[in-house]
């Protein structure tokens, strides 16, 4: 008896097709206001930033700001320092993350395993992430000074060096200088990460590999670097995309000298902008990297999501 | 396949004493059970034989081998985790052939076994699958097939059924028995559940608080315990125990229950006149009777029906008492009923050491 009325009174109530829309756009209006909000805050400045490099930005010439189209990308092509500093980001990336990795690794094992003390040396450990990188820097640029610093006169009894010299005035070696430094203050990053995944591993994998005749070494390979890889690729991927970007430990160290020797790309966008207040070149530069590193993110995801599906 | 021998074995982790001074000899192809409660120590005495644990003193020998030193992969033993410690990463295929492959076995030979090996668990349809994929029987069934592609001198399994819903576990339980069956490899079986260890095990050991108590076949542990502690964990539901004294009036032997009640002692029982006692009688050998045909009275406290018979609880003046019964009654409770304790049933302690009074 109840459903006829109901049926009718449906019927001609069928929403206009203005009226529908309206319905159907509803839930983003609701949602429109933050939406814009956060777009703004995160699109508008780096348009803004994007659109310095086809314009000509000069601090120090009020008259600059006119749109020049690729003119700054013509010149990047043609710069030798340009050219210079990417080479030396890879070394610099390549060398700082490849060490912090391997160091971190082999320190997130060592802690791994129990011994007396472990709790403290755990805490020791994770130290250099607490001290801030200027003063790392400034901490390591003193080190290798023989004349304050004790390191150039060991690696000189070590037969490293010719001479007790200051390591970051030789153009040829001065990049390892903060390479050197940037690995002692990213291992904890890498032993923390790596740390968390090792122990969640179930220890009964490991009993049940060695029952199964798997020495040290077939159990790593087997079994802890399997476990491990997700959390690596993903370490990985940050730190690299992180230290390609860090130019905090050069500009304190060696301010990309000698002679634009331990100039990376993201120093010489600082450089660039800071120095010489070419703001138009600099974000052309800066655009340049931001399109390498997302390349390279997307490739490193997609390998990542290969190794979880496995 | 090897005899295993454990000559005094103890375990300390730091200053705590885990096992004390065990002795066991296991034979070739012999199928060990050890039960014992949460804590006892089953599972350390087990761990010590895999190579897992180290070894405080003593010595385990496996075949005529001192195995002390030996790491686990040397010891050509396989186990069978409780969780059972599936490679996660690897599909069922690899994890059951990844012993023969630590030890280069040729590729047809490692295909022949393992494909010998699913079919006996029927495990062919999942070859290729991930451990996560399967459900736990399928995935317990994946931790035997590991164990035995390998035809190791022994099995060890440790509570391996224990995380299975209880109809799982009894076709589990008879897939094990059929399994040593056709492999006759020796074993040693781990389990806190007594009706695994009555049925699977050629001897149990029974452990208590890191002590052996008795070693013996099902039936021996079940109809003569050694002591107090193996009479109440054998059995369910477990034996009735009641405070008594040993008199000998004469030359007659009888038993003063606490509650005054006499019964003569059972046969050849030793002990002296005014020895304190503990009688343990078994459920099924309490004979009652509503019809008041029995020497003692009491009446029904609470009816447990099983299926498989009854479980009457009495109440009597001065101790309860479990009686079980293959027919169906359903007394009401306050019923009277009469019971019997036939001397020949009953088992007979030392009050205070709680060992069984010598014959
Ligand atoms: N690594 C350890 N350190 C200190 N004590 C331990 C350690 N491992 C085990 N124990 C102790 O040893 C005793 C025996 O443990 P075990 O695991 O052998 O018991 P279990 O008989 O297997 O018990 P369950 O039936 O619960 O598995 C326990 O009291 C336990 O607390
Ligand atoms: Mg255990």
């Amino acid at each position: 008896m109840s459903t006829m009325p109901l049926y009718e009174e449906a019927a001609p109530r069928r929403p206009a097709p203005l009226r529908r829309l309206a319905l159907g756009l509803e839930p983003y209006l609701y949602i429109a206001p933050s939406v814009i909000l956060i777009a703004t805050i995160m699109l508008v400045p780096l348009i803004v930033g994007l659109s310095y490099a086809f314009r000509d930005m000069q601090l120090i010439n009020p008259f600059s700001g006119g749109f020049i189209g690729l003119e700054h990308f013509r010149a990047l092509w043609t710069d030798a320092a340009f050219w210079l500093s990417m080479k030396n980001t890879l070394v610099w990336t390549f060398a700082s993350v490849a060490l912090q990795f391997a160091f971190g690794l082999v320190l997130a094992l060592l802690l791994n395993s129990p011994f007396p003390g472990r709790g403290i040396v755990q805490a020791l450990v994770f130290l250099p992430w607490a001290v801030p990188t200027f003063l790392s820097g400034l901490n390591w640029a003193w080190l290798f000074n023989p004349v304050v610093g004790p390191l150039p006169h060991w690696m000189a009894a070590l037969g490293i060096l010719p001479a007790p010299e200051n390591i970051l005035s030789d153009p040829s070696v001065a990049i390892w200088g903060p390479i050197i430094a940037n690995v002692w203050w990213g291992i904890p990053f890498f032993a923390i990460t790596l740390l968390a995944a090792l122990q969640s591993i179930p220890q009964d994998i490991y009993e049940a590999a060695s029952i199964d005749g798997a020495g040290a070494w077939r159990r790593f390979t087997d079994i802890t670097l399997p476990f491990l890889a997700p959390t690596i690729a993903i370490a990985v991927l940050l730190r690299t995309v992180w230290i390609a970007n860090f130019a905090d430990l050069i500009i304190v160290m060696t301010n990309g000298g000698p002679a634009d020797q331990t100039q990376i790309v993201s120093s010489y966008i600082f450089t660039q902008a800071f120095r010489r207040l070419d703001f138009g070149y600099a974000s052309a530069i800066a655009m340049v990297l931001l399109v390498l590193l997302l390349a390279y993110s997307f490739v490193i995801i997609l390998l990542r999501q290969s190794l979880l599906r496995r | 396949m090897a005899s295993i021998d454990i000559q005094g074995v103890r375990k300390s982790y730091g200053t705590v004493p885990v096992l004390h001074n065990v002795d066991l000899s296991i034979q070739d192809g012999e199928f060990v059970v050890l039960v014992g409660p949460s804590g006892c120590g089953k599972s350390t005495l087990l761990r010590m034989v895999a190579g897992l644990e180290g070894i405080t003193s003593g010595a385990i020998r496996i075949g005529e081998r001192v195995v002390n030193e030996l790491a686990p992969k040397d010891r050509d033993i396989a186990m069978v985790f409780q969780s059972y410690a599936l490679y996660p990463h690897m599909t069922v295929r690899d994890n059951m052939n990844y012993s023969l492959r630590l030890r280069r076995t040729p590729a047809e030979r490692m295909a022949h076994v393992v494909s010998a090996a699913a079919s006996k668990l029927g495990l062919d349809t999942f070859l290729d699958r991930k451990p996560r994929t399967l459900s736990g029987g399928q995935r317990q069934r994946v931790a035997m097939g590991r164990s035995i592609v390998r035809q190791p001198q022994a099995f060890l399994f440790d509570e391996p059924l224990s995380n299975l819903d209880a109809r799982l576990r009894e076709q589990m339980r008879v897939e094990i028995k059929k399994l040593h069956r056709d492999l006759g490899t020796t074993s040693i079986y781990v389990t806190h559940d007594q009706v695994e260890a009555m049925t699977l095990a050629d001897r149990i050991v029974a452990m208590n608080g890191g002590v052996v108590q008795q070693v013996g076949t099902p039936l021996d542990l079940y109809e003569r315990p050694t002591n107090l502690f193996v009479a109440g964990f054998i059995g369910s539901p477990a034996i009735n125990i009641i405070n008594a004294v040993l008199r000998h009036d004469g030359e007659q032997r009888l038993i003063a229950l606490e509650s005054g009640e006499r019964i003569p002692a059972p046969p050849r029982v030793g002990g002296h006149d005014g020895q304190a006692v503990k009688v343990g009688i078994r459920p099924e050998d309490v004979q009652i009777s509503a019809q008041a045909e029995g020497d003692f009275a009491g009446h029904v406290e609470l009816v447990e029906p099983m299926g498989l018979g009854t479980i009457v609880h009495l109440g009597t003046a001065h101790h309860a008492l479990k009686a079980f019964v293959v027919e169906r009654v359903n007394y009401p409770v306050g019923t009277n009923i009469a019971y019997r304790l036939p001397a020949s049933k009953l088992h007979i302690f030392d009050a205070k050491t709680g060992q069984r009074l010598p014959e």
